[in-house]
């Protein structure tokens, strides 16, 4: 089959269910393969224009030209949305090694997420085995995100960021050891002395208000909403391993924008080099395969 | 160095009780006028909660 044929000619005529398993990821690599290597330059301007915004609210604030209850509305969305322009540089979505524009690539994942307080390298590492190991119980960094319904979710995500809690600092930590990279653990310990210094700062000088609301509580309910929407909705329930069993398709009440856009996320998961954008028309063009393989796709 | 940084994170919940919780604490006060029980200051007030939350979160390693 030609791989310039569109999606809908390649599927055309074809008994899916008498394809042999080979035959069934050919397909699904040529749909794959017209979503990938287009450059995401909504992610791009986001992840920048969306650091800016919240960058400028401590100004704005500080000098009375926003009142706060507005600037903590608006760090929320910043910092609940900063995470997914890395999250396409940690794919190397917007250019590979050695492509011209690989300082974009690593510019731009290393700046979107300081609103949340992680590093890039850190939060690549862990998330590449988060791929490779989804819904395992030992090896899957997310799988402290795992329960039994919506709010048990939100209640987990609180309860596993308490300090001495275990399934996600010290899963992130481990699983940084355990893959070689004990390096990008000095990352995050930077980020969370740095973190926490400038906040005690902000406090003691008279700011703790700004400081509880344009940052510790945004990244709180920020890192809520991320791990709701990214590692447990479409997880979920999560008991199966495997390429085809350990993500599904599902339909959020707020939408696919609302759901951080992972109401596709088993495409993702397929291909992780397709940007954020084009994971919607990519599922609806492999649903017929998805479903060949007998994947969790019946909610969309 | 690692030792150091080690004794930071262990002793977090209390370093943000006094660093972060007691000042909030004392600025909340300040900014609704509220006035504290038996009189304390706002910043006394704040200790107060800092301590007695810094230590339940120190002990139990949660917050909530």
């Amino acid at each position: 089959m030609n791989i310039a044929h569109k999606p809908d000619e390649l599927l055309s005529g074809v008994e899916l269910s008498t394809l042999s398993d080979k035959e069934l990821m050919k397909l699904e690599r040529q749909i794959a393969e017209q979503h990938i290597g287009k450059t995401p330059w909504l992610a791009i301007v986001w992840g920048f224009s969306n650091l800016a915004v919240w960058l400028s609210l401590w100004p704005l604030v500080f000098f009375g030209v926003m009142p706060l209850w507005l600037g903590f509305l608006i760090a929320t969305v910043n910092v609940s949305i900063c995470y997914l322009p890395s999250h396409e540089a940690q794919h190397d979505i917007i250019a590979k090694p050695g492509e011209p524009l690989r300082w974009l690539n690593e510019m731009l994942g290393h700046l979107s997420t300081i609103p949340l307080a992680f590093p890039y390298r850190y939060l690549k590492v862990t998330h590449m085995e988060h791929h490779k190991n989804a819904n395992h119980p030992d090896l899957d960094p997310d799988y402290g995100t795992h329960a039994s319904n919506p709010l048990a979710a939100i209640w987990q995500s609180i309860k596993i960021r308490q300090p001495r809690m275990e399934g996600f600092t010290d899963s992130y930590a481990k699983t940084a050891q355990r893959v070689g990279r004990a390096d990008v653990i000095g990352d995050a310990v930077i980020y969370t002395l740095a973190f926490y210094s400038i906040l005690i700062g902000l406090a003691w000088s008279g700011h703790a208000l700004e400081a509880a609301l344009l940052w510790w509580l945004p990244r709180h309910i920020g890192l809520t909403y991320i791990q709701y929407y990214l590692s447990w909705a479409p997880h979920h329930p999560g008991t199966e391993t495997g390429r085809y069993k350990d993500t599904r398709s599902f339909k959020s009440l707020f939408g696919n924008i609302g759901s951080a856009g992972m109401q596709y996320h088993i495409v993702h998961h397929l291909h992780p080099r397709i940007p954020l954008y084009r994971t919607p028309r990519a599922y609806w063009e492999m649903k017929p395969i998805l479903e060949a393989r007998g994947c969790e796709v019946h909610e969309l | 160095m690692t030792y150091l940084i080690s004794k930071i994170f262990y002793f977090g919940p209390l370093i943000f009780a006094f660093g972060f919780v007691m000042p909030l604490t004392a600025q909340i006060l300040e900014q609704t006028g509220w006035n504290s029980p038996l009189g304390l200051t706002p910043l006394l007030a704040g200790f107060v909660l800092a301590a007695v939350w810094g230590t339940i979160a120190q002990i139990r390693g949660r917050w909530i």
